[in-house]
């Protein structure tokens, strides 16, 4: 037992750093760019057999070589960045020579960089194989556009128009590009970083308050002209009677 | 007319009344609105379990023509807000609206940029239940309370009550 400046008696810790099982070390953060990369191989609960491709992605590099600008593994899944100019030739050649015959899923991202800042992906899976791999493109800010892929996989078709919606990058080629989610008029894209979460007062308008009135433009109508009325005037109640 | 003296001024207007509302009230048809998850909790609230055919709104009116409650039940999104300001001006009067949950009363968790911070901004909402989502007995409370509102009505007899008929015009904003 030791005594502290402040009278109060504690037992003294004793700390054996050998024995101590340090709780984090299950789960260590060696994939983030803050942390010297470790030279232990540890295998990846989470890596999948199915997502890596090393032979597609050879094969990709075969063909189109220097439109491959990288190839990244992390957690055992490929991902193959290309330029945007020719990502409609690598879809087409991925679905008819190497067999990936449905796009899963392809979105944005906003990586709100000064160069490239915003980013293309597609995930595409070969069904018989159980293969997946991963796509990405880049986009500069200065040339939002990105050749669209809607014909060689046409499930593409909704959701480039998502990031048309969202991010605000057009598909060159596509047939309909319109905005999937937000209404037409509406003049700004929500996923990109400058865009304020709660929105901007007055660019969307809400339905009127009565048949006769036009639209409402104030997303705050209730609070700041009263609550919405009938179109007919409700009798009075017996209770407001006694009031 | 020797009747009226007998029975006294409004006797028998205040009577149909009773009536009318009384069979009003029991035989509500909710215009089911259902947005979001709060529509489960609302399809459980006309389920057997629940069973609003004890109160006599089982007879949920997909027609807005023949439906006079709406139950708003779930997130409204701007664009979605039209469609349900258009079909609330479809139903008939007189008409009760309930704004069933957090995110129809107030937006709920969802305070951002494509959700209406509560759908009274532009319907008229007469009943709100708080809880995320509800569970059907406090959309049953609100149905009574509703029921409550309508049995309290004046309806024939408000020409007496509240003016002549010429100020009774509906309120503009």
């Amino acid at each position: 037992m030791t005594i502290d400046e402040s009278g109060v008696a504690h037992k003294k810790e004793v700390v054996d750093k050998k024995n101590v099982v340090d709780k984090n070390a299950s789960m260590p953060f060696e994939f983030t760019s803050a942390d010297e990369p470790t030279t232990e191989q540890r295998p990846n609960p989470h890596a999948k057999e199915s997502t890596n491709v090393q032979a597609t992605v050879d094969a990709l590099k075969a063909r189109f070589g220097d439109a491959i600008v990288d190839v990244t593994l992390y957690a055992n899944e490929h991902t193959v960045r290309i330029q945007k100019s020719v990502i409609a030739e690598v879809c087409r050649h991925l679905r008819d020579e190497l067999g990936f015959t449905f796009l899963v899923d392809l979105g944005g991202a906003d990586r709100f960089t000064e160069d490239e800042r915003y980013e293309v992906f597609y995930n595409i899976v070969n069904v018989k194989a159980g293969k997946r791999i991963r796509l990405k493109v880049r986009v500069d800010e200065d040339e939002l556009t990105v050749p669209t892929v809607m014909y060689i996989y046409p499930g593409a078709n909704w959701n480039e128009r998502e990031v048309f919606d969202m991010l605000g990058i057009r598909f060159d080629g596509h047939e309909d590009m319109r905005r999937v989610y937000l209404p037409e008029d509406f003049e700004y894209y929500p996923l990109r970083k400058e865009f304020p979460q709660l929105g901007i007062p007055g660019s969307l308008p809400l339905p009127p308050r009565s048949p006769e009135a036009g639209l409402t433009w104030d997303p705050f109508a209730a609070a700041h002209q009263g609550p919405t009325i009938k179109s007919y005037q409700e009798p009075k109640s017996a209770d407001e009677d006694q009031e | 007319m020797g009747l009226d003296k007998a029975l006294g001024d409004g006797f028998l207007t205040t009577r149909v009344d009773t009536v009318v509302n009384w069979a009003r009230s029991n035989s509500l048809m909710p215009m089911p609105m259902g947005l979001a998850c709060c529509a489960i909790e609302m399809m459980a609230f006309a389920a057997p379990k629940y069973d609003v055919a004890r109160f006599g709104s089982e007879a949920m009116r997909f027609s807005p023509r023949q439906a006079d409650l709406m139950i708003v039940a779930g997130w409204c999104s701007y664009k979605m807000a039209h469609a349900i300001r258009r079909i609330w001006d479809q139903m008939p009067d007189p008409k009760w609206c309930i704004s069933m949950g957090a995110c129809a009363s107030t937006g709920g968790m969802h305070r951002c940029y494509g959700v209406v911070q509560g759908i009274d901004n532009f319907l008229p909402v007469d009943v709100y239940i708080p809880g995320c989502p509800p569970r059907p007995e406090a959309l049953i409370h609100a149905l009574m309370d509703i029921q409550e509102k309508i049995r309290n009505d004046y309806s024939l007899a408000q020409d007496y009550t509240s003016g002549s008929p010429a100020e009774l015009t509906a309120p503009t904003i």
